[in-house]
């Protein structure tokens, strides 16, 4: 008899223990960090069981099994990110600033500027001389509200206001690259006809 | 007009050399093939494209389809043309499977795929500026970015 429970008891750890093996063949760690800024974006995890959403940064999910949701986010251990991704984090380049975006927004059915975005105005102009680029792309956009003819036609205005602001402020008109899309990429996906101030803006990309 | 043979031969030189210029969309004339450029490089890191294997130095050229790989003592920290960061730690693969950033045409996307390791992800403009166009994937899970910041390990 106590033989038979000592074999039992073997089998059974040697079950669990080959079972863990074959689950951690593709064991996945997905930690989110905080930016420079201190900030958080958003991850979106998922496999075929599901998917979990990564919103604070030092939290992490993990992946068991390609057929079950990942885990709920949870605080990850300090001395996981240390040991684990040090030789990463330690490699990972200096953000070397090859490319900068401005954002710049608009009231509803405006050429006009918001408030925030006429102070960032200058900030913008400033930045552009600076860099003394040669590509500099302004890329005019609407929300989903009107027609597509009246969209495009406004997005081309608020892209070429943009671009006589800066020739008037001393940038070569030869640099500037302007294109206009109306309400065809929305930054921020919404139904038809819904207004919404995120997609009411002109991209400015300096290379 | 009667022009000899040679005339009408330069003359549409000519005109194709200044339609070329005028039309100043520099990738008509020129595209490069290069999307990032290698930053950092600790040990054994190399790059493989098209069946052959690169070394991995500072300064390398980083095509799509290229697939980053670093061996037991090694790291490699990468930027792309859009300022996205991505290092990977030893004993590492990954594949750059889709990199596309053009401003102009409104065109943006990233793919990467890890096969194994671990590695360090930092977004650029592509996941600011098309957040649904950022995609980074593992042997089980599909990860979208939203301007963001984080580390995976997949083990295999």
């Amino acid at each position: 008899m106590k033989a038979w429970r000592y074999f039992l008891f073997t089998w059974i750890l040697v079950g669990l223990l080959t079972g863990c093996g074959a689950h951690r063949a593709k064991r996945n760690l997905i930690v989110l960090l905080p930016d420079s800024d201190g900030k958080s974006g958003i991850v979106t995890v998922a496999t075929k069981g599901g998917s979990q959403i990564l919103d604070r940064p030092g939290y992490a999910v993990e992946v068991e099994d390609i057929n079950q949701r990942p885990t709920a986010p949870k605080p990850a251990k300090e001395e996981e990110i240390t040991n684990v991704f040090a030789p990463a984090l330690s490699t990972l380049p200096n953000p070397a600033r090859r490319v900068t975006l401005f954002i710049l927004y608009f009231e509803r059915d405006s050429t006009k500027l918001t408030h925030k975005s006429t102070d960032l105005l200058m900030e913008m102009q400033r930045t552009i001389k600076s860099l003394n680029s040669d590509e500099v792309y302004v890329v005019g956009h609407t929300d989903l509200v009107g027609t597509e003819a009246y969209n495009d036609r406004l997005s081309a205005r608020r892209a070429n206001y943009i671009r006589d602001l800066l020739i008037s402020s001393g940038i070569k008109p030869n640099s500037l690259f302007v294109s206009f899309y109306g309400k065809a990429k929305p930054l921020v996906p919404t139904q038809d006809e819904v207004a919404e101030p995120r997609n009411r803006r002109v991209e400015v990309i300096i290379r | 007009m009667k022009l000899s043979k040679n005339r009408k031969w330069s003359l549409s030189l000519a005109t194709l050399f200044i339609l070329l210029c005028t039309v100043g969309e520099t990738s008509l004339v020129y595209a490069s093939p290069t999307i990032a450029t290698v930053q950092k490089v600790v040990g054994t890191a190399s790059v493989l494209r098209q069946g052959q294997t690169i070394s991995a130095t500072v300064g390398l050229e980083i095509w799509e389809n290229d697939t980053l790989r670093t061996g037991s003592d090694g790291s490699i920290g990468v930027i792309f043309n859009d300022d996205t960061l991505l290092s990977l730690g030893p004993e590492s693969t990954l594949v750059i499977d889709r990199f596309l950033f053009a401003p102009r045409e409104g065109k943006f996307s990233i793919a990467l795929r890890m096969i194994k390791g671990t590695a360090a992800y930092l977004s650029g403009l592509i996941a600011k500026l098309a957040p649904d166009s950022a995609h980074f994937e593992t042997p089980t899970a599909s990860i979208g970015i939203r301007g963001t910041k984080f580390v995976v390990r997949v083990e295999g």
